[in-house]
């Protein structure tokens, strides 16, 4: 153990030297930052109010108070002005914007087919705006018919269909889901964003276990430190040294994001991030990383160089990527077949588990545990293979190891 | 002189092909035993062995002055035959962490780098990154880490593989310094005239089998005959003739007469024809190169007569 901590010191004190890695420390981040204040600029423009359409009619039939009165119900930002131009004095609308004229006459009434003009430049949303008039209208055509203002009603009202759901549990929550960002959504979130950063952070500090786990074959180091310590001391050293780095990714990462949260919005965020529910999150981020590294430094060294990286070990560095696939599924259904499945798979359980549980209100308590324990048992049974395949794959110079051979190893 | 390791019966097989069959030796303190052979012959794979890389399939290995279970790692330089360094790190660093790992105290540690660095020709290399220096300046760095916590026995497999000369003979001069302070010294090479030069006993491996082990002087009292290179166009037939000679060897004007074990070349040298044609003579012993190459190629032919006249 004392060996692996001076492998892990070294690790750490030879990448914080290295110029690449504190670039990268300090990159991602600003990235994603740049990223979230680009986006929120998006945002703002999106917020700008609306230009107003100003729309013309030209009503010989007397409804235009009442396609007011429907106007104003669909909170349409419209201007709406009577007009005594006629069809043909239209004035040419190629320069103007945001501008439509309207024409309602008897001929527009009986053969359903209301003009309208409209200028070049106009919400994209006018022409679907616009068909709300015809309910006012057909009314009016109702009416003139001579129905009663009941048969009137029933005949408008038409027919739609609609899903109903029966379960009173899931339409609560997906009223819940509709709230969106309400505070208890927000609550939860918060430590569940939190621990996917630190889980996102380590694991891919973790990626770099692989380079360097093949670095130290490249280099042609591995025998000379070998004469110093065992395969499994320099495996355990290097786990954890990058164990520290992913944490100092994480420090770095929060720190520039705090203050950014805390100035852009308004949720008490240290107040949400106080709770016991982030000690479990952080714990499976941290059980996670445990896992990939394992496997990233048992893959690492059986590889001469990462550029030559077969299938097989392409295949396993995109392991930590699989939860991916999975968001879409479970955040639309955090109790789904597929986020169940996605929680009992070793690679997918910590991602799937900590989105969730982002998500859910109520807790699966058996699934976590069940969960957690399939983590737990696979990072042991990792470690292991890691370290004979570690044990032998980092004294073979100069090829890649097949598949073939690392079972053999394994079985050995 | 006190046996700092022994290693007894190694045997050793990767699938189907055996790399070593019972191979045994001692390292002594304050002597350089050498392990030759051909390339393949199993010299790594003792060395990797010993150093407990790779796990005997039966033998033993015995580590003197010590108790414990395990390999004595704090005690033991090793410098493998595949060496290199991590790219982007200073000498200082490097050196200094591999010092560590031997548990060596980190100020005596700095003290002695900056020592052989001086002596290595590398002052005011401390500083640069490993990525920065030629292949021979990266082999003395590989050299000094081997070094750096004053260990017992000295393992180097190969250390003089790709230096140029002057730096051999540095190297050379220091490994012997080292084992007159009493370092127990195990070198691999096939850089025979290096060897010859500089080690007290020698194990001739070929196939992962003993083929010599003795020091230096039986070794070549045993399989190094005279032999005698004469220049000048000469008959066959009347060099064949001569007493006490065991083959001849004809390239050309040039003829290798071996001599048989026993021959004592003042005496010998009478039996000459006069009409003899003479641009040049001369004796001596067969050298440790003829011999190793004798072996690696399979000819035998040394070691037969080694045998015959043992």
């Amino acid at each position: 153990m004392r060996n692996s901590i001076k492998v892990a010191k070294w690790e750490i004190k030879r990448n914080m030297k290295n110029k690449t890695f504190l670039i990268g420390l300090f990159i991602s981040p600003i990235l994603f930052l740049a990223f979230m204040f680009i986006g929120s600029l998006f945002d703002d423009s999106d917020n700008d109010e609306p230009e107003t359409t100003t729309v013309f009619v030209n009503d010989q039939l007397g409804v235009y108070p009442a396609l007011e009165e429907t106007v104003e119900q669909g909170e349409f930002n419209w201007e709406m002005e009577s007009t005594e131009l006629t069809e043909s004095e239209v004035p040419d609308l190629a320069g103007n914007e945001n501008t439509a004229y309207i024409f309602i006459n008897d001929q527009a009434v009986e053969s359903g087919t209301v003009p309208v003009y409209m200028s070049e430049e106009i919400d994209p949303f006018f022409i679907n705006q616009v068909q709300v008039l015809s309910t006012p209208l057909q009314a009016m055509k109702i009416a003139d018919l001579g129905f009663s203002e009941e048969e009137a009603t029933t005949l408008l009202q038409g027919i739609a269909f609609v899903e109903t759901i029966p379960d009173t549990d899931a339409s609560e929550e997906s009223s819940a889901e509709a709230g969106g960002l309400d505070d208890g959504s927000m609550e939860r979130l918060v430590p569940g964003i939190f621990a996917g950063v630190i889980m996102l952070s380590i694991v891919f500090t973790g990626m770099a276990i692989f380079q360097s786990a093949s670095q130290e074959k490249k280099d042609k180091i591995a025998e000379i430190i070998l004469s110093s310590l065992t395969p499994s001391e320099l495996m355990q050293g290097k786990i954890i040294g990058y164990f520290v780095l992913g944490l100092i990714q994480v420090v770095v990462f929060i720190g520039l994001l705090f203050p950014f949260v805390l100035w852009k919005t308004d949720i008490p965020v240290i107040e949400y991030l106080l709770v016991p529910e982030t000690a479990l999150l952080v714990g499976i981020a941290i059980l996670s990383y445990l896992m990939f590294a394992s496997i990233f430094v048992g893959i690492g060294a059986t590889m001469a160089d990462v550029s030559t990286a077969g299938n097989f070990q392409g295949m396993v560095m995109m392991l930590p990527f699989l939860p991916f696939i999975m968001i879409g599924p479970v955040l639309s259904d955090p109790n789904g077949l597929v986020a169940q499945i996605g929680t009992y798979i070793p690679f997918t359980a910590p991602g799937v588990l900590i989105m969730r549980l982002t998500m859910l209100e109520e807790w699966p308590w058996l699934e976590i545990i069940i969960s957690l324990a399939v983590i737990i048992v696979s990072i042991f049974i990792f470690m292991k293979l890691a370290g004979k395949i570690f044990k032998v794959g980092i004294l073979m110079y100069g090829k890649n190891a097949t598949p073939g051979e690392i079972w053999k190893w394994i079985r050995a | 002189m006190e046996t700092m390791l022994t290693v007894k019966n190694l045997e050793k097989s990767f699938k189907d092909k055996q790399a070593l069959k019972g191979i045994s030796f001692e390292v002594r303190k304050g002597e350089i035993m050498a392990i030759l052979g051909p390339n393949g012959a199993g010299k790594s794979t003792t060395i990797r062995n010993i150093m407990g890389i790779m796990y005997p399939d039966s033998g033993s290995i015995t580590f003197h002055n010590y108790s414990g279970k395990d390999i004595p790692r704090n005690k033991i330089g090793y410098l493998p035959e595949e060496r290199g360094l991590y790219k982007n790190v200073k000498v200082m660093d490097i050196l200094l962490y591999l010092a560590d790992l031997k548990d060596y105290p980190t100020d005596k540690a700095k003290e002695r780098i900056l020592m052989y660095l001086k002596k290595f020709d590398l002052e005011g290399k401390e500083n640069v990154s490993v990525e920065e220096l030629s292949k021979g300046m990266g082999q003395k760095v590989q050299f000094i880490g081997s070094i750096i916590h004053e260990p017992e026995l000295l393992i180097l497999d190969e250390p003089f593989s790709g230096l140029d000369p002057v730096s051999q003979e540095v190297f050379k001069e220091e490994i012997r310094s080292l084992a007159n302070n009493g370092t127990a010294i195990l070198l691999s090479s096939h850089q025979m005239n290096l060897v010859e030069e500089m080690c007290d006993r020698l194990f001739l491996i070929q196939r992962g089998e003993k083929v010599i082990y003795g020091t230096l002087g039986d070794v070549k009292k045993q399989y190094a005959n005279f032999k005698c290179t004469i220049n000048g166009r000469n008959q066959l037939g009347d060099l064949e003739s001569l007493p006490d000679v065991l083959r001849v060897e004809q390239k050309g004007d040039t003829t290798i007469l071996h001599l048989d074990k026993d021959v004592e070349p003042s005496i010998w040298l009478k039996n000459l024809p006069d009409h003899l044609v003479i641009h040049e003579l001369k004796i001596n012993r067969i050298s440790l190169h003829e011999i190793f190459i004798d072996i690696a190629t399979d000819k035998n032919l040394l070691k037969e007569e080694g045998v015959v006249h043992a």
